[in-house]
């Protein structure tokens, strides 16, 4: 382990995992994370209800403002007075005013508010309306044991969603808990990417503007400097991944029981087999797999971008080689969580660019194993190829101070001898 | 002979510029060889690629008579002129990498440049960061650096500067004691009063050519003008009409601190050296003589002016 690219890998690993800010950070993302999962639930806990209150003045015959229920919401009170000094007076939040002919011409029903309603209210107030007047309609026909023949129709279906896999039994899964695991593990590997790639390209650009890079050359080759810099960046992710796997399967041991009894009775959100610290492990695997892919991809873009440059600020046009793309399977990703089988999904989570941040978004709803490991492959590769393009480039471009090149230059700088 | 470095007709481009055209020049070994040139001239890149850090696009380079490969540079030890350190590293891990990448083992290094830094005065700022040292101080770090691993060749691109003469005196005394021990050196520098006390040979390279090689006491004897410093005592204008015949010039000056008259003279050529002392001894009682040669200076500039003369400027 003496090799200079060994010595190089341990410098810059040493020399990051030993920082304050790294263990801090490690321990404090997992904490920031959770918090932010659980801020809308406690904006919804915390803001209550709206507590409005609705007056009705109607004027239909049949009088269908009055089967209007109130709820924690909305109040609704039927008043005598009529529409204009319903709407003057201040007590009432908000005034609906049903016309006469309300259960023939429905569109004669209007809400008037004081503050613009939210979107809750009204489809709370017109799904009300919408079965009143229907069952205002049906009296009209006149049918015998009406109410008994509509209790005995309704049916309410709760569809259980299994997935068809290789093996015998069919594992149960949910699509919303899909939805959401595919989601935030493709939001990390667009994190971990972008911070880490952009971690080695400023750690590039500021060997180059010490002038340390010059005593480094003069005993490395600058290949081996670079591949040395990816690595042990790389492996500096490997470890903040790992510490995280195991507070999160040790999360998954303890807690998940807990929180997944919880859902599954309050929110009726059902985890199937996110339960399983089995199965967590494994999307873990697969994480670690892309991540690493995905960062040794768009890390040696990000070098050749570095060893372009002489500052961090000519550095942000360049590196948008590397930005668009990761920002591109970022929302890709946020498309497939909704069809995880359309073609755009599968070309996205194959192609290199895209393929890391939107294969992982669309794995845990259960894709054929040949479309990951061609993603696998076909990543890997063009790392290789990546790879020996940055080099070239980046052997060039460490000993060109002053004029900020552009991207056609450095394609030229991959061509010289 | 024994040449350390053989460069033979190398040449390398960039985009749109040739830094190097054709340069041959040949190393001794355990000499103090001196690479002077203009700034842009094309030194930096010939010590890149001496230093295998770039190819040349064409001839070739022997190191120690086979062509240079990478694992050559463990045996050569350099100190850009553009030099720094990692801020954020201490001064001992920090020479312990650099160490370690020429290949010396932990221990070895460790023991090397504890010796070293107590050699230079430095021993306390093992455990500081390289932030907190001034750049005289980072640059005897570098220096350590470059020679911990005692490499055959040692190549220094502006040694002193950065250095106050105190500090810059050390130096220089290091180097030629790692020379004496049987170092070679390569010395890029443009002040040349260090050239014309630390180099046996240079090479001059001007637009990305060798415009001028060889030893400097040769060198200034070539460019010498035939100027002498007569001192002498009796009438200093029977000295000027007996030499008249022999001088282009001839100036009276100042005696020196012993009282003693002086005059400075150029000769219309060497050969009229005897009949100007046969001249002189007759008018005066000439006490001495000694020729004056040009100072590297001159024949920096003097070279350099006459060659860009020769090329006429590009674009």
């Amino acid at each position: 382990m003496n090799s200079p690219l060994a010595i190089v890998i341990r410098r810059e690993y040493l020399e990051r995992v030993q920082r304050k800010s790294f263990i801090i950070s490690t321990l404090l993302m997992p904490i920031f994370m959770i918090g932010l999962m659980l801020t809308p639930a406690l904006v919804a806990v915390f803001s209550g209800p709206e507590n409005k209150t609705v007056a009705i003045v109607d004027q239909s015959q049949q009088q269908i403002g009055r089967h209007l229920q109130s709820d924690g919401e909305l109040r609704f009170l039927c008043v005598d007075s009529d529409q204009k000094s319903a709407m003057a007076d201040k007590s009432y939040d908000a005034v609906l005013v049903i016309g006469p002919d309300a259960v023939s011409r429905p569109d004669d029903i209007r809400f008037y508010s004081h503050e613009a309603a939210s979107m809750q209210t009204e489809r709370s107030i017109s799904s009300q309306l919408e079965s009143i007047i229907e069952g205002e309609r049906l009296k009209g026909y006149d049918i015998e044991n009406l109410a008994g023949i509509l209790k005995e129709i309704q049916v309410n279906v709760d569809l259980d969603t299994y997935r068809i896999s290789e093996g015998d039994d069919a594992s149960e899964t949910s699509s919303l808990a899909s939805y959401i695991v595919g989601m935030f593990m493709s939001l990390m590997l667009y994190m971990f990417i972008m911070l880490y790639g952009q971690m080695v390209m400023t750690s590039i650009i500021e060997e180059k503007n010490n002038r340390v890079l010059e005593i480094v050359v003069s005993s490395v080759n600058p290949t081996s400097l670079m591949m040395g810099k990816i690595v042990g960046i790389g492996l500096v992710a490997i470890t903040q991944i790992l510490i995280w796997g195991v507070l999160l399967t040790a999360c998954s041991m303890w807690v998940l029981p807990l929180v997944a009894g919880a859902a599954e009775s309050g929110a009726g959100i059902d985890l199937g087999m996110y339960g399983s610290p089995a199965y967590i492990m494994q999307l873990f695997a697969y994480i670690l797999l892309f991540l690493i892919g995905g960062y040794l991809f768009y890390s040696s873009i990000y070098a050749a971008v570095g060893s372009a440059v002489d500052n961090i600020q000519d550095a942000s046009q360049l590196q948008s080689v590397a930005i668009i793309p990761i920002i591109l399977g970022m929302v890709i990703s946020m498309a497939v969580v909704q069809t995880p089988s359309s073609s755009l999904a599968m070309w996205a989570s194959i192609i290199p660019f895209t393929s890391p941040m939107v294969m992982i978004a669309r794995i845990p709803f259960g894709i054929p194993a040949w479309q990951i490991w061609l993603s696998v492959v076909l990543l890997y590769a063009s790392f290789v190829g990546m790879v020996w393009v940055a080099a070239k480039i980046y052997r060039v471009g460490i000993f060109m101070y002053g004029k900020k090149p552009s991207v056609a230059e450095l394609l030229r700088w991959a061509r010289y001898k | 002979m024994d040449n350390i470095i053989c460069v033979d007709g190398v040449s390398k481009s960039f985009a749109k510029h040739k830094a190097l055209d054709n340069v041959s020049l040949n190393v001794r070994r355990g000499c103090v060889y001196g690479l002077l040139g203009p700034n842009g001239a094309g030194k930096t890149t010939l010590i890149r690629t001496i230093n295998h850090i770039t190819a040349p696009d064409t001839g070739t380079i022997l190191f120690n008579g086979h062509p240079l490969t990478a694992a050559d540079t463990a045996s050569i030890g350099y100190l850009p002129e553009e030099r720094g350190l990692y801020k954020k590293m201490k001064v001992g891990d920090q020479a312990l990498f650099f160490a370690r990448l020429k290949g010396l083992d932990k221990a070895e290094a460790t023991k090397q440049l504890k010796s070293w830094f107590e050699r230079l005065e430095i021993s306390d700022w093992w455990n500081k960061k390289v932030e907190e040292l001034s750049k005289g101080m980072a640059q005897k770090v570098q220096f350590i650096v470059t020679v911990l691993h005692r490499p055959e060749l040692l190549i220094f691109d502006e040694p002193f500067s950065g250095f106050d003469p105190i500090n810059a005196n050390v130096l220089k005394r290091e180097i030629l004691k790692l020379r004496d021990e049987g170092a070679t050196v390569i010395f890029s520098t443009h002040n040349m009063a260090s050239v014309e006390e630390l180099c046996d040979e240079i090479t001059l390279i001007n637009r990305s050519h060798n415009i001028l090689s060889g030893p400097v006491r040769e060198l200034r004897r070539q460019f010498s003008d035939n100027s002498y410093e007569f001192t002498f005592t009796g009438d200093a204008l029977a000295l000027r009409d007996a030499l008249a015949a022999t001088t282009v010039s001839f100036e009276n000056t100042e005696p020196d601190r012993q009282g003693q008259d002086r005059a400075i003279l150029r000769l219309k050529d060497a050969a009229a050296l005897p009949h100007a002392i046969a001249a002189a001894n007759a008018a005066v009682r000439l006490e001495g003589f000694r020729a004056i040669l040009p100072s590297m200076d001159d024949i920096f500039i003097k070279t350099v002016e006459a060659s860009n003369l020769n090329t006429p400027v590009l674009q």
